[in-house]
């Protein structure tokens, strides 16, 4: 405090060396205190016990559990569409990501493809979830270093894009959207103006942001060169996503391997070069572009047909046959009260979440509940790389470092 | 069982050892695949009514025959997957359902219909029947126990089968001719016959259903555990389903050597003693007196009032035969401990018997009770005598209220409520055979397990040798009775005829104890192979093969 003080708005007035001073480091104990878990920038509830010396942060240990739901072993205990409404919770700012993630798990282990105008709603619906967790974050970044405005203007955009979801799958966040073979409901009449209109307006709050942020000097000063990490490292601690394509390392699950109608969409994937906070943030800006061709495309390209596949091992048949025909009625019960008969076997899919690969590791052992299932959050390693990330900054770069790895309680603590 | 030879064959391209008396339904069962069937059961005569198990075998290529009338040969190669067999397997659930209707959300045997399972697994297409169905008798009272649905029924006749060959009481009929066929009973002839309740469960269909389960609860909300029906002294094996303290049916389990896969109507309604008219809460006093005053007072007060006794003459104890032999074997040792000098046996009095399942004594455990007195070298009498001024009962059935009267001291253990436990100054509270562990010795002999089926414990209710170890500790006797476990051991230790054995070892379908075993079974009794293993013929359940099939011993 000294030191500072002695050279903050009073050095100036001082016109000559004091003749008494003495230029020594100030001895310092290391100190630790408590980030979170109750803290406003500790988004998901997780603590970080920091320690300090000084402003310097020397070490910091991140530690999860404020969030676990269990959701492995709840799965366990539910049939295989019951799973679906814990896997909104996984990462709860894109919850279609997560349903279709799962959902395709349960279709590999099928052997079964959902109907074509399935999969292109799938993909549009993911995108929006994309654009809205990427908006998430980038409001977070900025309404902690102090433009609350960024903030606002993410948020009104992801209540406009949440608005379309919630028309779409009857929720804003718990959608649990997915069904084996296709999805619980088609695009309700207009929505797809709705959405023409509300998508330019997205994009123009994403631009205002990117003018208020991406040339600010404050902005610049706080990110640029804060949290470095190289993509070969970043490959090393398991990043994937923005985080790992911050880096320069060009891995989109969408692009290496791709699954539903990616193959037939044309988008980039936008790299860093640093593998700062600055970079981390800039690919959301670029991604929610990219999202919102895809969105485009997925408009243009939609095909009309069924939303779901008519095979009654694996949807419920309509509603006229539940109430009108005993078999209608007998595959309704089965379904309902044994669940879809999955084949025995093991699979790991992965998909693009909006923070990188999202897996699941599924095994079924021929029932009508999974026997095991275990996801690979994107969250997970990249917040085991946040002590790697922030050590030797000042505590204050703490804050706008754990907003751009953009951590998601629910899908690291399962 | 002589003349029975493995014979080889082939199943799907895999090679079965199957017996020679196996048809193709069981040699594929024994490698665990599955051939569909309605009609067929193993206890009864083939029908090959359903249609629905046919197959292909390379003796009639391209041709399909019936699973259940088919029997093996030496390299026969029978094939279950082949586009003939799946199209015939489609088409016939396709067939049942025409007529069948929408019934599943009021239906009883919804959970564990044949009709939904094979649905799911062989059909799961729409209807394509754009007509009516056929308006057929719906609830018809067919006798005591139970009551048919002519829609629901799909005619498979297993009970008709059943009713000729087994119960060997012809009641059951098919009436009528094409889809207006009903199964009926005969005028002015109800079905009332003592093995009607098997119907219901040989029924693969929701057509005939307990009266007495009926709409009292969905099937999966009930817990199945295995336990054995105190009816009578048969000791049929059987499961007991329950949900929290309320036991809801009993179901037979399969004991090749005990009751087949059958079990009588009285037996079925045994649990109602279970649920119904319970002594809930330990209490003492009797009229206007009574205070329910918990489990450790009222074993005080009964440990008071017994405590002046000691050495003197006149205490009597009473076992029932309802006890389970860890009961009796508190009893006696209680008795033993303490000083009294009467032991009495009391029971159900006796009823209707026949050459099958039903036996005269109704109770489950006489043997056991019998083996527990000769074990702690106790001998039983007939009756209280006039020189009983102070009894304790275990359990209160056929206790005489008269005699009751004028006893100076009477603590009952007591699971219902009647004149005796009413009259008691110390009630205690029993749990039924249903709700504990323990053992019962049938009257062949059998040494078989009872379970705690009903998992909840009602009010202050414990085992009756727990309030027995509870007032040996109040009298100041140390003794090693905590867990059913620790009483078997206690006097398998004093028994020849249990020497050697351990609660926890006893097999599911019990074992013969040699020394009790009858000269003489009743004609059409199950009963032991001599010489051999228990045999579970016809047929094996291999590994994979469904719960619910194997439930109520593979009879659905």
């Amino acid at each position: 405090m000294t030191e500072t003080s002695r050279q903050g708005d009073f050095a100036s007035l001082v016109t000559e060396p004091d003749p008494l001073a003495v230029e020594v480091e100030m001895p310092s104990s290391l100190m630790t205190v408590n980030l979170g878990p109750s803290h406003p920038a500790m988004h998901g509830t997780v603590r970080l016990a920091v320690t300090l010396d000084g402003e310097t942060i020397v070490d910091a240990v991140p530690e999860i559990g404020f969030l676990h739901r269990g959701f492995s072993k709840s799965s366990e205990n539910s049939t295989w569409h019951q799973v679906l409404p814990y896997t909104d919770r996984l990462n709860y700012v894109s919850p279609v990501l997560n349903n279709v993630g799962y959902i395709l798990g349960v279709e590999k282990l099928l052997g079964i493809r959902d109907t074509e105008r399935s999969q292109y709603l799938r993909v549009l619906a993911g995108e929006i979830s994309r654009i809205a967790d990427h908006l998430t974050c980038v409001g977070a970044i900025g309404l902690e270093l102090g433009a609350f405005t960024v903030f606002l203007y993410a948020i009104e955009a992801r209540e406009l894009l949440w608005d379309r979801i919630s028309e779409l799958c009857g929720a804003r966040v718990t959608v649990s959207w997915t069904r084996v073979g296709g999805v619980a409901t088609d695009l309700p009449p207009g929505w797809i103006e709705k959405l023409r209109e509300c998508l330019p307006r997205v994009i123009e709050l994403t631009n205002e942001i990117d003018v208020l942020l991406t040339r600010n000097r404050i902005f610049i000063d706080r990110t640029r060169d804060i949290g470095v990490i190289s993509g070969e490292e970043a490959l090393d601690w398991g990043f994937t996503g923005p985080c790992l394509r911050a880096s320069g390392v060009n891995y989109d699950v969408r692009k290496a391997h791709p699954y539903l109608v990616y193959d037939r969409m044309d988008f980039e994937v936008p790299l860093g070069s640093r593998g700062d906070t600055y970079d981390r943030y800039v690919m959301r800006l670029e991604e929610i572009r990219q999202s919102h061709r895809i969105i485009e495309q997925c408009l243009e390209q939609l095909p009309p047909g069924p939303i779901i596949i008519d095979d009654w091992r694996y949807a419920l048949p309509p509603k006229k046959e539940v109430f009108g025909s005993i078999e209608g009625v007998m595959a309704h019960f089965k379904l309902i009260m044994e669940g879809i008969q999955v084949p025995a076997g093991e699979v790991y899919v992965y998909t693009e979440g909006a923070n990188g690969e999202l897996g699941f590791h599924i095994v079924s052992n021929g029932k009508g509940k999974p026997y095991m299932i275990s996801v690979r959050g994107p969250g997970f390693p990249i917040l085991a790389a946040l002590p790697r990330l922030i050590k030797g900054h000042a505590v204050a770069d703490l804050v706008p470092v754990f907003d751009s790895i953009n951590m998601i309680g629910g899908e690291v603590e399962q | 069982m002589s003349g029975a030879k493995t014979v080889n064959v082939e199943v799907d391209g895999r090679p079965v050892q199957a017996d020679s008396r196996d048809n193709l339904i069981e040699a594929a069962r024994r490698i665990g695949v599955a051939i569909p069937y309605f009609c067929y059961h193993p206890r009864l005569s083939i029908a090959a009514q359903c249609r629905i198990c046919l197959v292909e075998t390379s003796d009639a290529p391209g041709r399909l025959v019936p699973g259940c009338q088919v029997r093996v040969k030496e390299g026969l190669k029978v094939i279950t997957t082949s586009p003939a067999v799946k199209d015939n397997q489609r088409g016939s659930m396709e067939f049942h359902l025409i007529n069948h209707p929408v019934d599943c959300a009021i239906c009883d045997q919804s959970g564990e219909c044949k009709l939904q399972d094979y649905y799911m697994e062989y059909d799961h297409q729409p209807t394509r029947i754009r007509t009516y169905k056929l308006n057929k008798p719906k609830r018809e009272i067919f006798g005591p126990l139970v009551v048919y649905d002519a829609e629901r029924c799909i005619m498979c006749t297993r009970c008709v089968r059943f009713m000729d060959e087994v119960a060997q009481e012809p009641q059951l009929a098919v009436v009528n001719r094409g889809d207006h066929s009903l199964i009926a009973t005969f005028p002015g002839q109800p079905l009332d016959s003592q093995y009607s309740g098997n119907t219901v469960d040989i029924c693969p269909v929701g057509a005939l259903l307990n009266r007495d389960f009926r709409f009292t609860s969905r099937v999966w909300f009930v817990n199945k555990s295995p336990t054995i029906c105190t009816g009578c002294s048969n000791g049929c094996n059987t499961y007991l389903e329950s949900r929290g303290d309320v036991a809801y049916r009993l179901l037979p389990r399969r004991n090749e050597e005990v009751n087949q896969v059958w079990m009588c109507d009285d037996g079925r309604l045994t649990y109602h003693a279970t649920n119904d008219a319970r002594v809930e809460y330990a209490r003492t006093g009797k009229g206007a007196d009574t205070a329910q005053v918990g489990p450790q007072l009222a074993v005080q007060k009964a440990v008071e009032m017994l405590r002046p006794l000691n050495g003197k003459p006149g205490l009597t104890i009473a076992v029932s035969a309802q006890c389970t032999s860890e009961e009796a074997a508190a009893a006696f040792l209680l008795g033993q401990q303490f000083g009294a000098d009467r032991y009495v046996l009391t029971g159900k009095p006796p009823g209707d018997a026949d050459e099958f399942l039903i036996r005269a004594d109704k109770n489950p455990n006489r043997k056991g009770v019998q083996l527990a007195a000769k074990a702690l070298g106790v001998k039983l009498s007939e009756g209280l005598g006039s020189s009983t001024k102070a009894l304790i009962a275990f359990r209160t059935d056929g206790l005489d209220p008269a005699m009751l009267e004028r006893l100076e001291v009477f603590i009952a253990v007591a699971q219902n409520e009647d004149a005796a436990a009413q009259a008691a100054q110390v009630t205690l509270p029993c749990t039924s055979a249903y709700e504990q562990d323990g053992t019962l010795i049938n009257y062949a002999g059998r040494l078989q397990r009872v379970f705690p089926a009903v998992v909840a414990r009602r009010g202050d209710s414990a085992p009756g040798w727990l309030w027995a170890e509870r007032i040996l500790t109040g009298l100041g006797f140390v003794q090693e009775m905590k867990s059913a476990a620790a009483v078997f051991a206690m006097l398998a230790g004093r028994s020849d005829d249990l020497r050697g054995l351990e609660l926890l070892q006893i097999p599911d379908d019990g074992i013969v104890l040699q020394g009790l075993a009858p000269d003489d079974y009743p004609k059409r009794a199950p009963r032991p192979v001599p010489g051999g293993p228990s045999v579970r013929h016809p047929q094996t359940t291999p590994p994979g093969m469904k719960v619910s099939d194997e439930a109520s011993g593979g009879s659905r």
